[in-house]
């Protein structure tokens, strides 16, 4: 389906007009969700022929959208070299893009349900750069894919036996693996991640104006009722009739609302069953690679050599289904970092050290990512002293000193802050765990759930110790870890051993020949 | 052949015996100088503005008392002219074979060592009143952070050239395998 012109510059199928046309929406509700929002409770208040402006708004909406994502089809050509992808777009605003093979962090694929018919997929190459730096070639066929992932393994492998970092046979053969299945999501994996959603949080956007119309209506019930009352003369006859308006309008709100969480849960669970029915976890010579999707086929595969940092986290949602949900995190920059990730959307306890011997291999064999392993060791105490001191005591007197005149005797109220404020810091500090290792660290924070960060030493960027004067007081420091892909601080480590574990840790950066990526 | 003997802790190179460098002696007088030319510029605006408050509300019954803007620059300054000669003496680089660091802050003390076969790009910057006092600002940058993620004030320019120029080698010395 893709036409190819003399000079070598291909066309993908024209089919590429729909993913245009979903990444222009994309586009749309990523940056006007602000703008429509009050927009959209604007058409629910207003009054007269709304239908009309809504049709011709819409019909507006979708032709300069739909002509939008055809001429960035017919603007967009891609051609393959011996060691770079090149990429040349845009209408107005022309971008050439030159990915060589070699700066590839991962061949991510999608297929649509209407590509599927057709036996396109949609590529997109993720590199170490920003957002915009990253490849899309979509509506092309699944063989460009294998060519494409074949050629960038070919090159790794040139340059990882050039490093003899790869196993090689007695005959000095290459040896590849075969893939090996390490997860298979079923259904009820469907359900836990619903319900561990966030997601689902967004859609209470929407109850705004809904709860808005209700309270108007309920307002004009009773504004009605009360005139009709004074217009006979009998103001409880009117008390009488606003009654059961008030009872009728609570109840269609509390209704409304159980009604919309229901939906909520719903929806989210539809979402988990859309995005990650039959998500498979493959590891493939070096890579990781996870394929899932209802719909729309997801696949996602990172190199294992430039995972940065892993973190299994817990809500209180998963630490009730005793799950986990991991994100293992590549080089990126700070705008990218959210959309840098690969994702395991959830796991069992008993899957987390096979999971975490693949990430880190025999490099890193004492890393733990259960937050309940007994190898973690607490911070310092006054973690908690200095903290409930800072954000309990101090803000909780001046605030009674102020309001004292105006408040009298209730602004002593305030200073149920300070225990209130203990139990939060209280139970930070007991979340908090550090494991130390000869080649990696580990670090285990939380609240209600908890979030375990495990890394290399060798993938640290820069490190940075810090001490504020009560720290320098008792002897203590904060050490930050600058990753590629974030900073991981551990605070209020004794000041020796924060001194020790970062001369140790630039040892092994300054020692290691490895690459960090 | 590489060798990557093991060596105890006790081994291990440590931050805390480095000799800290100072920054350039010209810093201190150039900090000075832009703390004076800062308080030179907010005086003539507070003047200017009552010129023309003078002027606007002449005809009018009104009076602004924009005198009291004048208490304000004893205020913003005396920290101005404090603070660098605390701060200064404070900060501090170490030049060793594989890696550079950095200390600075009074009521914060902070020490950064970045490994230079971690560095991706090192920037050299000087403005006008840098340039004024030979002196220029090194930006180190690393993987992953979204500005410079080291930044060196107050070295002479001779040593910020020197410097650069001896990152730069030892960047591109590093090799590592894929």
């Amino acid at each position: 389906m893709s036409n190819t012109k003399d000079d070598g510059w291909q066309r993908t199928s024209p089919l590429a007009t729909i993913f245009y046309l979903g990444r222009i929406y994309q586009a749309i509700a990523k940056n006007a969700v602000q703008s429509l929002a009050p927009l959209v409770a604007f058409l629910f208040a207003s009054e007269g022929n709304l239908m009309g402006r809504i049709a011709l708004g819409a019909t507006l909406f979708f032709l300069v959208t739909i002509v939008g994502a055809i001429l960035r089809y017919l603007f967009f050509r891609y051609r393959i070299t011996d060691d770079s992808v090149l990429i040349r777009e845009g209408v107005f605003k022309k971008t050439q893009l030159d990915i060589k093979f070699d700066r590839v962090q991962a061949i991510n694929t999608q297929q649509s349900i209407i590509f599927r018919a057709f036996g396109l997929i949609t590529i997109m190459l993720d590199t170490a750069g920003s957002k915009k730096q990253e490849g899309h070639i979509p509506a092309v066929k699944m063989a460009l894919a294998s060519t494409l992932k074949e050629h960038i393994r070919q090159t790794t492998q040139v340059k990882s036996s050039l490093g003899g970092a790869l196993h090689k046979g007695d005959g000095g053969e290459i040896h590849v693996d075969a893939p090996r299945q390490l997860l298979l999501l079923r259904a009820a994996d469907m359900v836990r991640i619903g319900l561990s959603s966030n997601r689902a949080l967004i859609f209470l956007v929407f109850l705004g104006p809904i709860i808005e119309q209700f309270d108007n209506r309920i307002e004009e019930e009773i504004g009605a009722s009360i005139v009709e009352g004074i217009g006979d003369g009998s103001i409880v006859a009117a008390l009488d009739t606003a009654q059961p308006g008030i009872d009728i309008g609570t109840g269609s709100v509390v209704m409304i609302v159980l009604g919309v969480l229901l939906i909520l849960v719903a929806t989210s669970i539809i979402g988990a069953f859309l995005r990650y029915h039959r998500f498979r976890l493959v590891t493939d010579n070096n890579v990781l690679r996870s394929t899932g999707g209802l719909l729309t086929r997801h696949e996602h595969s990172i190199n294992l050599a430039k995972i940065q940092t892993v973190v299994a986290s817990q809500n209180v949602m998963l630490r009730l289904c005793q799950h986990f949900r991991l994100r293992v995190n590549q080089a990126s920059s700070d705008r990218t970092r959210s959309s840098k990730s690969f994702i395991i959307p959830v796991c069992e306890p008993d899957q987390l050290p096979v999971l975490c011997q693949e990430f880190f291999g025999e490099e890193f064999l004492d890393a733990v990512l259960d937050p309940g392993a007994e190898q973690f060791l607490p911070i310092a105490r006054h973690y908690f002293r200095s903290r409930v001191l800072l954000t309990g005591v101090l803000p909780a007197v001046l605030v009674t000193a102020i309001m004292a005149n105006l408040a009298g005797f209730f602004a002593l109220l305030f200073l149920l802050w300070i225990p209130l404020n203990a139990c939060i810091i209280w139970r930070l500090y007991k979340c908090y765990g550090v494991l130390l290792a000869r080649d990696g660290i580990v670090l285990r924070r939380g609240f209600l759930g908890y979030r375990v960060t495990a890394f290399l030493h060798r993938k640290v960027q820069r490190i940075s110790l810090t001490q504020t004067v009560p720290q320098r007081r008792k002897g203590l420091a904060t050490l930050r870890f600058y990753l590629a892909s974030g900073t991981v601080k551990i605070p209020y480590v004794e000041f020796e051993k924060a001194c020790e574990l970062r001369d140790h840790v630039l040892y092994r950066i300054e020692s290691s020949q490895k690459a960090w990526h | 052949m590489f060798e990557n003997p093991e060596i105890s802790a006790d081994e291990l190179p440590r931050v805390s015996t480095v000799h800290w460098l100072g920054m350039d002696r010209q810093f201190l007088r150039f900090l000075l100088v832009q703390a004076a030319l800062g308080v030179i510029f907010v005086s003539i605006g507070i003047g200017v503005l009552q010129q023309i408050f003078n002027i606007a509300f002449a005809e009018e019954d009104i009076h602004l008392k924009l005198g009291m803007l004048w208490f304000l620059i004893p205020v913003i300054a005396a920290p101005t002219f404090i603070w660098p000669l605390i701060s200064v003496p404070r900060k501090g680089y170490a030049v060793r074979a594989k890696d550079i660091m950095y200390k600075s802050g009074v009521f914060w003390h902070t020490v950064t060592a970045i490994p230079f076969n971690r560095i991706q790009h090192v920037e050299k910057s000087s403005t006008p009143l840098e340039r004024r006092f030979q002196l220029a600002t090194l930006q180190l940058f690393t993987a992953g952070g979204s500005g410079g993620d080291l930044k060196i004030h107050g070295l002479s320019a001779d040593n910020a050239e020197k410097l650069r120029f001896f990152i730069l080698n030892k960047v591109g010395a590093s090799v590592e395998q894929h």
